[in-house]
């Protein structure tokens, strides 16, 4: 029965309007915040801004009501420049993910930069697992490489776009071990998983939730882990430092902006606030159901984190090949 | 007989009071979102989940598809009966569709509609039933190289679908694939033809040039013809209201034709069901004895693309309920929707949730058995419609293609997109360009570009990989019979004519 109560969205929204705010020095909000995800309705950053909203709900911290907004458009870009041009108001916050930092570096039509908006938290990490098929003659990922060695360009690895997780990491491996092979972009996941499965490709980067059922039936075989440390779901596999592949850790996140030049005061009150919210039981639930990995981040830290991944993402996109403008 | 058993376990199931009401609210709802443009399914499903947490599982995938199923029936409303495409699937459909309504078929074109979906909806379901495990491994079998072919054999028909002149069809492809190139580029992340905008950097939303080229392009021209009469004949009698026996019997072949083309596409994770519909209408007008009257309403015209359609939802979800892989944004959403609830959607789910799998399946059954009823006796109200005065009528259209438009991305400069395509569609039916070849190139382009750079990166570069393997060999052949057969035709024919007019 705990899925009930996992977002109950719509009916208990109303309710929230009359929750008593903790006493917070400063600033409180004053009116509806609304939250604003960059895709439609069922997309990754769309459920994820619903579930916060749902766990705060159940959690009874949300001091006001809270809206999802769904910005779509220019892959990105509509989202950012919303809050870009919200400056100073402190109700509208953003659900910001990698796309957020890899958009601005190799679309020159960006004009809001996530590193000029306010960092409030990273909340989420996406774990990855490098995955072959079950037939597949590599056992290893040492195996994986050799054979990439043998035969410079022959392996072929199914992902999404160049700035994507799945091709950073591939870049890093490659740099890595003097090694070579293919990357064959796919826009949808079911094509990139199809394409393993058919045999049309050797290796793919996927997230948990897309491969764990293929591994539990026996298709699919993980030979590394792309994560610091181990997975429950998946004891026995390596990560890829284990692996003896020490590459940079290439994460995928998730988290929350707002507008530039909002009070610092307001900064505290969202930190505090998706800080209670990340170590409340509900929200480790979702966590785990849905295979993220807790990664909250203080404001500052975030900020920092921000500039971080664009310059590792800067490096490995100009040694790929992508045009980087900024 | 594993499936009987499975099947007959989970008609036990989809019976009970309680699912059948979920697949009667998921249907109705479905049908009122496919008859409104721009809100599709996938949408509504997203914007519906979290009232479904409390729902046994099994309640609520029948319910999630009822409105897969229904939003694929209603979709053709609109298309008939005013030119406005409800969802991308449904915008064939507005080519012979809409004819039929302006030559007073508007009762017999829904009614077609409605009966092809049902059987073709229905062969869909019995396919998935019976053969979902083996068209799921033959589907893994297809790759780019495939991909690649089956788009060629798609473009290939503009040679049917094109009006007398083969080069301002072609013109009109082009135009097509130059739009659908807009944006970003997925295999680089630069942006292509986007002037420095930011808004266009995701690309045109096809139903914004669709909703433009067809609908807001048709009233401009219907008003330049100022059109004597004041409203479109609409038959006074119940039995003119409805298909005909000889209207009927013309679609004989096309239900046919939608149901396996539209059932084998859906299988495929990078084919859609536009794409389904498209080929189903190209096969159509193709074997057609009157190809030459396509376009100014044939019945089979309506009831190949909105078969193909509807088996195309029985297609998608063999990967989706056999392998886990969701083949487009609505089958993508039902997996979420499965995780959610704690089924585990992929090569187990047979096996470990049965109850989910077959219940599912027999809901379909039901579901558009129920479809079928809801509609039928919708059609004499919709036809109703078309008694409104044309001068009322057409504000009514440009207000409904506005609100579509505007609802694909919330953005105003959709609006401003489309009046420009409205103006294109105007301007191209002045000059007797086709504006079916242009949807065509943009539907196919995207995804045929993308299987050829696929392709070349799977093979190191070199091009053999395109023809070599089987599956893409045969349909490239057949795609070449199609370009040379008119021109073979043409010059058998004056050939033929030559020797009978020579004296012997």
């Amino acid at each position: 029965m705990k899925r009930r109560h996992l977002i109950a969205t719509g009916a208990t929204l109303a309710l929230g309007g009359a929750m008593p705010a903790r006493a917070q020095a400063g600033w409180v909000p004053t009116r509806p915040i609304e939250i604003v995800a960059h895709n439609g309705p069922g997309s990754g950053p769309d459920v994820f801004a619903r579930a916060l909203v749902s766990t705060l709900e159940q959690e009874r911290l949300n001091p006001v009501r809270m809206q999802v907004a769904n910005r779509v458009g220019g892959g990105g870009a509509t989202a950012m420049n919303y809050i870009m041009d919200k400056r100073g108001d402190p109700h509208v916050l953003g659900v910001w993910t990698s796309l957020w930092l890899s958009l601005p570096l190799v679309q020159a039509e960006a004009r809001a930069l996530t590193t000029d908006m306010t960092a409030i938290t990273r909340i989420a990490i996406e774990p990855a697992l490098l995955v072959v098929r079950t037939e597949s003659p590599h056992r290893t990922l040492a195996d994986l490489i050799a054979a990439a060695r043998a035969r410079p360009g022959a392996l072929r690895q199914s992902g999404g776009s160049p700035t994507a997780r799945d091709n950073l990491v591939r870049q890093l491996l490659m740099v890595s071990t003097g090694t070579r092979w293919s990357f064959i972009s796919f826009p949808g996941g079911g094509e990139r998983l199809s394409a393993l499965l058919g045999g049309h490709v050797d290796l793919m980067i996927a997230e948990p939730s897309e491969a764990g059922e293929q591994v539990r039936a026996g298709r699919l075989r993980v030979l590394a882990q792309v994560t610091e440390a181990r997975l429950p779901g998946f004891p026995d596999v390596p990560t890829l430092r284990e692996a003896g592949f020490p590459i940079t850790d290439v994460v995928q996140a998730r988290g929350l902006v707002a507008p530039p030049g909002i009070p610092a005061e307001a900064v505290a009150y969202y930190q505090g606030l998706f800080q209670r919210m990340s170590q409340s039981a509900t929200w480790q639930k979702y966590l785990e159901d849905n295979q993220f990995q807790g990664a909250w981040l203080s404001a500052a830290d975030t900020a920092t984190f921000f500039v971080a991944y664009q310059d590792t993402l800067r490096g490995i996109l100009q040694e790929a090949g992508v045009r980087v403008v900024r | 007989m594993e499936v009987l058993g499975g099947l007959g376990n989970g008609f036990a199931v989809a019976l009970q009071p309680i699912n059948l009401m979920w697949c009667f609210v998921g249907c109705f709802l479905g049908t009122i979102v496919g008859i409104l443009p721009g809100l599709g399914p996938a949408a509504t499903i997203a914007l519906l989940l979290p009232l479904t947490y409390g729902m046994d599982p099994t309640g609520g995938i029948i319910m999630l598809s009822g409105i897969y199923f229904g939003a694929k029936y209603g979709g053709s409303t609109t298309s008939i009966l005013l030119n406005i495409p409800g969802e991308a699937s449904s915008v064939v459909t507005c080519l012979d569709g809409h004819q039929m309504a302006r030559n007073g078929r508007a009762g017999a074109a829904l009614g077609i509609a409605a009966i092809a979906s049902f059987i073709a909806g229905t062969f869909g379901i019995v396919a998935l039933t019976v053969m979902a495990p083996p068209i799921a491994a033959f589907a893994l079998r297809f790759s780019s190289p495939e991909y690649f072919a089956l788009m060629v054999l798609g473009l290939s028909l503009v040679v049917v679908l094109g009006g007398n002149s083969l080069m301002k069809a072609l013109l009109s492809l082009l135009v097509g694939l130059w739009l659908t190139s807009i944006g970003t580029d997925l295999f680089t992340s630069q942006s292509r033809f986007t002037f420095g905008s930011s808004f266009l950097i995701s690309g045109i939303d096809f139903m914004i040039i669709a909703i433009g080229v067809f609908a807001i392009a048709g009233v401009l021209e219907s008003i330049k013809a100022r059109e004597e009469n004041t409203a479109l004949p609409v038959p006074g009698t119940l039995r003119e209201l409805l298909p005909s026996r000889a209207e009927l019997k013309a679609c004989r072949f096309a239900f046919a034709n939608g149901s396996i083309v539209g059932f084998l596409v859906g299988v495929l994770p990078g084919a859609g069901s536009a794409i389904a519909s498209f080929i189903a209408y190209g096969i159509e007008k193709s074997v057609s004895k009157h190809p030459e009257k396509f376009g100014t309403g044939v019945p089979e015209g309506v009831a190949a693309p909105e078969g193909a359609n509807n088996a195309d939802s029985g297609g998608a979800l063999v990967p989706l309920l056999t392998l886990g892989i969701p083949g487009g944004g609505t089958t993508a959403i039902l997996l979420s929707a499965l995780v959610l609830w704690g089924v585990k959607p992929g090569p187990l789910m047979m096996i470990e949730s049965p109850q989910v799998f077959w219940g599912l399946v027999a809901s379909l059954y039901i579901g558009n058995l129920m479809l079928l009823v809801l509609n039928l006796p919708l059609v004499p109200l919709f036809a109703q419609i078309l008694r409104i005065p044309l001068y009322v009528l057409f504000p009514i259209i440009f207000g409904l293609s506005l609100v579509g438009a505007y609802s694909v991305s919330d953005n105003v400069m959709n609006l401003v997109l489309l009046a420009g395509f409205g103006l294109v569609g105007y301007v191209m039916a002045k000059l007797d360009f086709p504006t079916a070849p242009l949807i065509l190139g943009f539907v196919l382009g995207d995804a045929m570009e993308r299987a050829v750079r696929q392709s070349l990166t799977m093979s190191q570069g070199d091009p053999a990989i395109l023809v070599e393997r089987p599956i893409s060999a045969v349909m490239l052949t057949l795609a070449a019979l199609i370009l040379l057969t008119p021109p073979a035709m043409s010059a058998w024919r004056r050939h033929t004519k030559h020797q009978k007019g020579s004296p012997s």
